[in-house]
């Protein structure tokens, strides 16, 4: 199966400022593909270019096998687009928007089957304006939605939900995805992109930095496992001899140990094999955001 | 229904829920209008050309609130949809650009028409004012007038960049138009350098020949071809202009 984004080499300047540099990737058919990187980094510019929204400098784009630039409408009726900066006329109400919409591509999905998916049926007669941040981005997905679209483009979709709402929208997005729509999100949240995608693409300063699932790219780069426990046993020099150990602190009784895969069952059968039975044994995975501070931190100012 | 056709309703709609962005265009016109239509009467003056100054002004302010739609309510209102990302949110659900610039014309065309009615309201129920002596050729200019103005606003909208900016430019082209035009002062009191200069304004030649269709006099075509000369020109670099973001 072809892929359903295909991007080479793309390239665009705003002026002097280059936001995207020699950008590629693919999206396969039915993932959820991040594009994770710090605000300014050419994510929204990128999926733009993939939404025929603006127009590359160079490179080669194809969505559903279609150049944005030169089948935006084919490619306009078959994908759907949340825009991180957009809005609806104050007074629009939510059906009416929904209505509106899905009449510019009939046969997509039905306006009301998407309120009550999307939580909007006691909304219907609200007008947008009146909606709460939440119902807003809301209203936006079921918009991107409504021409029942191959692959939806999904920009800074949980910025400004609380907590709550942020993992309502997950799960949501989650369904989407079930519902056998790809999906493209862009986030700068490391958790956001950790628990939903199937694959992200880091980018910083408009290049893309690595591409991997976010477990490979957690064990290729994240810098290993941290197992922490307290203990008041004096000599500790064995644990230097556990296998996937790599250093180990002592700072009174609290012990840090630095290794990889499996460090924190090997510590521990020793520990229980001397008798040694901390209660607060534990250990620190490394997450999305260490890989990605540890792939930014060399260069100053990166997250400014 | 067409996509421009439904575009056009919800439009419609959300000025019915929210008149009072209308509010300077039909406001300011009407009493203008009561004003001038009052202290110069009813009686047939040389100042006016041997007319009824309230027939003058009534025919005069048909036009003008069609430059008030045209020039200021318009391209704030298109400007604040390109400011606000509602342009955008179109483009990205494959509305074409034409279709929203039809609907924002057929909007135009009809809040004018509204307005021109609430016009005629006023000085035939305060003033007795007279009714158009040839309403078909009335109609003809009034409806060159509004698409040749309203071109006018599209490229103020397409060439500025937010609602205020829009407001400022739109003011702007509006006053002067609307105190030199034939319908501010009455034309045999400006001077001959403001009659220059009212030679050069789109509003002029559509209250000349508005007032011309209304008090019965032959149409000068030199006013027409220059409507529709504006309106050649205008849709061109707004089509041109028309950006959504």
């Amino acid at each position: 199966m072809a892929p359903v984004v295909e991007v080479e080499h793309l390239t665009k300047h705003y002026g002097s400022i280059t936001a995207v540099e020699d950008v590629s990737f693919e999206v396969e058919a039915g993932e959820i593909f991040g594009l994770l990187g710090p605000n300014g980094a050419g994510k929204t510019t990128t999926v733009e270019c993939l939404e025929g929204l603006r127009s590359p400098d160079g490179g080669r784009i194809r969505v559903l096998g279609l150049d944005p630039q030169s089948n935006s409408s084919e490619l306009g009726r078959r994908i759907g687009c949340q825009l991180q900066e957009s809005a609806l006329p104050d007074r629009m109400r939510v059906g009416e928007a929904l209505n509106l919409f899905a009449s510019v591509t009939p046969g997509g999905a039905s306006p009301l089957e998407l309120m009550s998916r999307w939580g909007l049926e006691r909304k219907a007669r609200t007008s947008f304006a009146a909606l709460s941040g939440g119902q807003q981005q809301r209203l936006f997905v079921a918009l991107a939605l409504v021409n029942d679209p191959e692959v939806v483009f999904l920009d800074e979709i949980t910025q400004g939900l609380d907590p709550a709402a942020r993992r309502t929208a997950w799960d949501l997005i989650r369904a989407i995805r079930d519902d056998g729509t790809t999906v493209v999100l862009v986030t700068h949240y490391m958790d956001e992109a950790e628990r939903l995608c199937d694959r992200v693409a880091v980018v910083d300063r408009g290049r893309i930095a690595a591409i991997d699932t976010p477990q490979g790219l957690i064990a290729r780069l994240g810098g290993g496992v941290r197992v922490l426990f307290s203990t008041d046993e004096a000599d500790l020099s064995w644990l230097d001899g556990v296998p996937n150990v790599e250093s180990v602190a002592r700072r009174g009784d609290s012990v840090e140990i630095l290794g990889s895969g499996p460090v924190l069952a090997l510590v521990a059968a020793e520990l229980v094999a001397r008798g040694i039975t901390p209660p607060d044994l534990r250990v620190v995975q490394p997450s999305l955001e260490d890989v990605f501070l540890g792939m930014t931190a060399s260069e100053q100012g990166s997250l400014g | 229904m067409s996509l421009a056709a439904r575009l056009t309703w919800a439009e419609l709609k959300l000025f019915a829920r929210e008149p009072f962005s209308l509010i300077f265009s039909f406001a300011f016109p009407a009493i203008i209008l009561v004003v001038l239509a009052g202290i110069f009467g009813s009686q047939p003056d040389p100042d006016f050309g041997g007319v009824s100054p309230s027939d003058f002004y009534l025919a005069g302010y048909v036009a003008v609130v069609i430059a008030a739609i045209a020039l200021v309510a318009l391209p704030v209102h298109v400007a604040s949809y390109r400011e606000r990302g509602v342009l955008r949110r179109f483009r990205a659900s494959s509305i074409p650009g034409r279709d929203v610039i039809a609907s924002q014309i057929a909007v135009g065309l009809i809040t004018s028409m509204i307005g021109a009615l609430v016009m005629i309201a006023i000085g035939v129920a305060i003033y007795e004012a007279a009714l158009p002596e040839s309403p078909l050729t009335a109609v003809g200019t009034f409806a060159l007038s509004s698409v040749s103005l309203l071109a006018l606003g599209l490229l103020v909208a397409g060439i500025t960049r937010s609602a205020r900016a829009a407001q400022a430019v739109g003011m702007i082209l509006f006053f002067p138009m609307w105190l030199l035009s034939g319908a501010g002062p009455p034309p045999a009191v400006l001077t001959e350098g403001m009659r220059t200069v009212s030679e050069a304004l789109p509003l002029t030649y559509a209250v000349r020949a508005m007032q011309d269709a209304w008090l019965g006099r032959a149409t000068d075509v030199t006013d027409l071809v220059v409507l529709a000369a504006i309106l050649v020109l205008s849709g061109t670099l707004s089509a041109l202009s028309f950006r959504s973001t």
